[in-house]
Formats: structure tokens, C-alpha cells, sequence
């Protein structure tokens, strides 16, 4: 057992690397051989993690991956615990139905981040996913639980469908934000995008949004400006077009 | 013993088992916070009549709550595992939940005793309330007239003691009065202790049962009561003409221990004659606090 495993990029793939085994409470299970045998599929062909990545440690999850993987999709999927740290940017579907533990990318990610498999009710169920960068097209798709906190822009649509949970956006949100959204929130501290399915309530200091941004500077050390945790939000009540429990939370200042 | 030529009683205090539960509330400036926290208190002295006892253990920093803002802790006691949520319901329901800009967090988040105040409270937003799950603690978000109230899910529980005292015995009113205050102030704001009665100070201490009234579960303490020395089997030296007592409740034993050790030698005064303490024989609570065995661990 080690204090963490670390996958360290050794051979760029040359189309997309769907690496859906890289989970941080999966590897906790496995040593470095049985790590490196897990099958992953490269350009719709089998294949496996070692032929793409030198791993260190073994039976932790506590999990670090070295190098910059805009061609790796899905790591972090199905993951139900642990920490796993991407130390550069990471391809779509990014902790894709996860249900527990904490993603945290030192760089942009993908579409999908969060979100659901095909043709599935649900994506993410619990956990956290932090991107420190931009994220693609629909982040939080669908999500049911849980937290995204992207420093960085959103895309398209970002938090479209979602069940419950909390998408929080530093930057700027894309149009479609929210879309079809039943619960959850959309925290959006630059500019968003607003569907017209969303109807303003009133604008006020959500005592949740200081906790939460709270949180996620001390325990993520997300650099949060003090004038998101006290500031003033408007919100606005959606998707009127489906439930209508959730909301987009604005900040408009101080 | 003495200190500061204030005799100490051989004898101790008599404390029982209780149930508590901290609770921190912030509010949008330190002012707010303490006007919820003085009435979630309030009416809070004694289980004899409250069903509880309650006070505030100490202010907060924004640097020590939650959610960054100034804070008031308070402990929150009763003699049994189901009365203190149903307590807690009903008091923060009309009074938490009332004063505005404040939110009510747990301060035992590591009790494995977890109950379900704020889940029970949900039901105030009438189906428009949210739940946030945020570091793995669920609260809940009540729509509110002012914008929103919220709560933590669950408060932890552990066992505290309740009932730990000592009197004051003066020659007279003034003096009494005088020590009580200077205790008080030395015991204010210790970690793990409050002072359930007004101002910290009891003036009625009360004997278990009654001699004439079958029904009183509590009647007034006539061996200490200066007004009766010559027709009842009076405890008090003569010279002594008015008595004021000190009750402690705590997380644990050393909290009122602590505290003690720091409000007996403050109220060991010019004026105060003795400080002695009530017990029952010992054979009611399970908590024995030896008044010179407190002060003797102090250095005095």
C-alpha cells in the first residue's frame, strides 16, 4: 500500500482514449500491475492503461495523474470515493455518473463533465468535481447530487436537465444554461446566458452560496474573491418549463 | 481552607447526566446572532419547570463558523435522549427561525448521536424548501419572508452534566451579590459551560420536594434561606445573612470542573463568609465535584 498512486502520461494517444477504469476507489484495490492490465478502448480499440501510462503505488486512493490529456475520456466515471488529482486538462465525460469522491483538474476539461452516459436518467449522484479551467458543453448534465465548481467559462448548456446539485461557475456561463432543470442550482459569478424558461424572484445574499464557496476555498483551496461570499445574487426560478424548484443564482455585486 | 480568608465547605456538588447539544448560530452581525441566542435561552433555568436548560457558552469570531460570520454558541441541555430534539424543534422553530439574518449550524459534529432538528423544520417551507449537501452535511434552505433561513440536517448529541453549583454564603445581600457577579464574570465564556440561570446567578436554590405540599417537586432550600435560621434546621454560620448560588451545566466534568476552579476564587470576596455547595447526599447525581479538592488541584 502507498500514499498515492500516480499515473504518469508515457505515451500520447493518438485518438480518443476512453479511460473509464481510472477511478480513485477502484485503484485503492489494486496494485500497479493489476492497474496497468485494466482495459481501456483507444480510437474503438482495446487496449490497456499501462500501454498509455507509467503507474507508481498501488492500493490507495489517493490518485495523481501526470500530463496533459485533452484525448482522455471519461476518467473519473462511476467513481464512488477517494481523491483523484489531474495535473493538466482531461478530454469529455470527466467523472461521467460518479457518485462519491472529489475530481480535481488543474486545467480545462471537456464536454460532459459530470454527466450522464447515454441514454441515462442521471448523471453525477454525489461528489465534486473542481476544474480549474474552462469546461465544455453540458457540465452537470442531468446531475442528481453533488457539487462542479469550474474557475474557468462553461459552456453550452451547462447543468441542462439537472435533477438537484450545485454547478457553480466562476467565468461565463453559455447559452442554455439550466435548461429543462427540475432542483438544483446554478451559481453563476460572471455573466450567463439565461434561458427565458427562467423567471426572476428577487435578489438577495443566499446564506448557502457563502458556505458553499466557503467550502470550496478552504477545502478545496479554490481562490474565492470575498465579494462572492457575502455578495448579493439575483435569482431566478427554473425551469418553469419543468418543475420550476431550481434556480440560477447571479451575483450582481457587494 | 480558605481563600482570601473566605472559608471552603468541605463538602461538594452534587451534578447529574444530561443530554446537550450545541448550537451555533450566526447572524448578519454579532447583535443578531445573540438576540436568537437570548431567546432560544430564554425560559431555559432549570428542567424542574423548563423541560430544559439552556444559555449562551460563548461569541464567536467569523473565523470560527460556518459560514464566515460572527456567531453565538450555545449548549443546550435535558435530562433525556428524546426530549432534547423535541425541545430544539419547538425553540428553534420560534426563535432561530424567527430572528433575522440568522442560520444554525451543530457544534458537535463529530457526535455519533445525530438528530434530526433541522430535517423535522424543513416542513416550514411548506414543499419550497432545498437541500444543499456541501462537505458532506446536508442543510436545508427555508424560504423566509427576508429571503432565506438556513439549517444544518442534523445535531449531534453527547452526555453532558447538569447541576454543578456552589453557593455563596455573605453577610449580606450587597456582598453576595458583589461575589456572584466577579464568579460569573471569571466563568463567562469558558469553553463547555453555561450558566442557565439570569445573569448566572440563582437565588432560589431549591430543596427536592416539599414538607407541607405533596404535589412540589421543588420547594425552597429553608436550611439556606437566612429568613428562617431560627425555625428550621438552618446550615448557615452565623454572620450570614444572604446566599446566592451558582449553577454550572457542561459537556463534561472537567468543563465544570474548570469552570470551578475559576469562579470560586473570584467570589472569595470581602463580605462572603463561606463557600459551600448543594448536594443530596450523593446519592442522586453521579457526578461529585469536592469543592476542596477542585480548589487544591488550583494551586490555592
Amino acid at each position: 500500500m502507498s500514499d498515492a498512486v500516480t499515473l504518469s502520461l508515457a505515451a500520447r494517444p493518438d485518438h480518443v482514449l476512453v479511460a473509464d477504469c481510472i477511478a480513485a476507489d477502484r485503484f485503492a484495490e489494486l496494485d500497479a500491475k493489476e492497474i496497468a492490465e485494466l482495459p481501456v478502448v483507444h480510437g474503438g480499440r482495446p487496449a490497456t492503461l499501462g500501454e498509455f501510462f507509467t503507474i507508481r503505488g498501488g492500493h490507495s486512493s489517493v490518485v495523481r495523474i501526470e500530463g496533459d490529456l485533452p484525448q482522455v475520456a471519461a476518467i473519473g466515471a462511476g467513481m464512488a470515493g477517494g481523491e483523484l488529482t489531474i495535473d493538466g486538462s482531461v478530454g469529455r465525460d470527466l467523472g461521467l455518473a460518479m457518485s462519491g469522491g472529489r475530481i480535481d483538474v488543474r486545467g480545462p476539461a471537456g464536454d460532459n463533465a459530470g454527466g450522464a452516459r447515454p441514454g441515462a436518467a442521471r448523471g453525477m449522484t454525489g461528489g465534486e468535481i473542481i476544474v480549474r479551467g474552462n469546461v465544455g458543453d453540458e457540465a452537470g448534465a442531468r446531475m442528481r447530487r453533488g457539487i462542479i465548481a469550474v474557475t474557468g467559462d462553461g459552456g453550452r448548456g451547462t447543468g441542462i436537465g439537472m435533477i438537484a446539485g450545485t454547478v457553480v461557475v466562476f467565468g461565463k456561463v453559455g447559452p442554455g444554461a439550466g435548461r429543462f432543470l427540475k432542483r438544483g442550482s446554478i451559481v453563476a459569478l460572471g455573466p450567463i446566458d439565461r434561458p427565458g424558461t427562467f423567471r426572476y424572484a428577487c435578489t438577495y445574499r443566499p446564506p448557502h452560496v457563502g458556505l458553499l464557496l466557503r467550502y470550496l476555498r478552504g477545502r478545496a483551496g479554490v481562490e474565492v474573491a470575498e465579494r462572492y461570499l457575502a455578495g448579493r445574487y439575483e435569482r431566478y426560478s427554473g425551469d418553469l418549463a419543468e418543475l420550476g424548484k431550481g434556480e440560477i443564482l447571479r451575483w450582481v455585486g457587494e | 481552607m480558605k481563600i482570601n480568608g473566605v472559608a471552603i465547605a468541605d463538602t461538594f456538588a452534587e451534578a447529574f447526566t444530561m443530554r446537550v447539544a450545541r448550537i451555533v448560530i450566526t447572524g448578519r452581525t454579532t447583535k443578531w446572532a445573540r438576540e436568537a441566542a437570548v431567546k432560544l435561552t430564554g425560559f431555559a433555568t432549570s428542567v424542574i419547570g423548563c423541560k430544559c436548560e439552556a444559555g449562551i457558552e460563548r461569541e464567536l469570531t467569523p473565523a470560527e463558523t460556518p459560514d464566515g460570520r460572527p456567531g453565538i454558541s450555545v449548549l443546550f441541555l435535558t435530562m433525556d435522549k428524546d426530549s432534547l430534539p423535541q425541545q430544539l424543534i419547538v425553540r428553534l422553530g420560534q426563535t432561530v427561525l424567527t430572528c433575522p439574518t440568522t442560520a444554525c449550524f451543530d457544534g458537535f459534529p463529530d457526535a455519533p448521536d445525530r438528530l434530526t432538528v433541522g430535517k423535522a423544520l424543513r416542513v416550514f417551507g411548506d414543499g419550497f424548501q432545498a437541500s444543499k449537501v456541501i462537505g458532506g452535511k446536508r442543510y436545508w434552505r427555508l424560504p423566509v419572508m427576508e429571503g432565506e433561513f438556513l439549517i444544518e440536517e442534523t445535531f449531534g448529541m453527547l452526555k453532558g452534566v447538569g447541576g454543578g453549583n456552589f453557593l455563596i454564603l455573605a453577610g449580606d445581600a450587597d456582598a453576595a451579590l458583589a461575589a456572584a457577579e466577579a464568579a460569573v464574570a471569571a466563568m463567562t465564556s469558558l469553553p463547555g459551560v453555561i450558566l442557565p440561570f439570569p445573569g448566572g446567578v440563582v437565588r432560589s436554590g431549591s430543596k427536592v420536594g416539599s414538607k407541607r405540599y405533596k404535589n412540589m417537586v421543588a420547594t425552597t432550600n429553608d436550611p439556606f434561606d437566612p429568613t428562617l435560621r431560627a425555625i428550621t434546621q438552618s446550615q448557615l454560620p452565623e454572620g450570614v445573612n444572604s446566599v446566592l448560588e451558582i449553577v454550572l451545566d457542561g459537556t463534561d466534568a472537567p468543563s465544570i470542573e474548570a469552570a470551578m476552579r475559576a469562579g470560586i476564587p473570584a467570589a472569595c470576596r470581602p463580605g462572603v463568609n463561606t463557600i459551600t455547595a448543594a448536594n443530596f447526599g450523593g446519592k442522586l447525581g453521579p457526578h461529585h465535584f469536592h469543592l476542596r479538592k477542585i480548589m487544591s488541584e488550583a494551586g490555592a
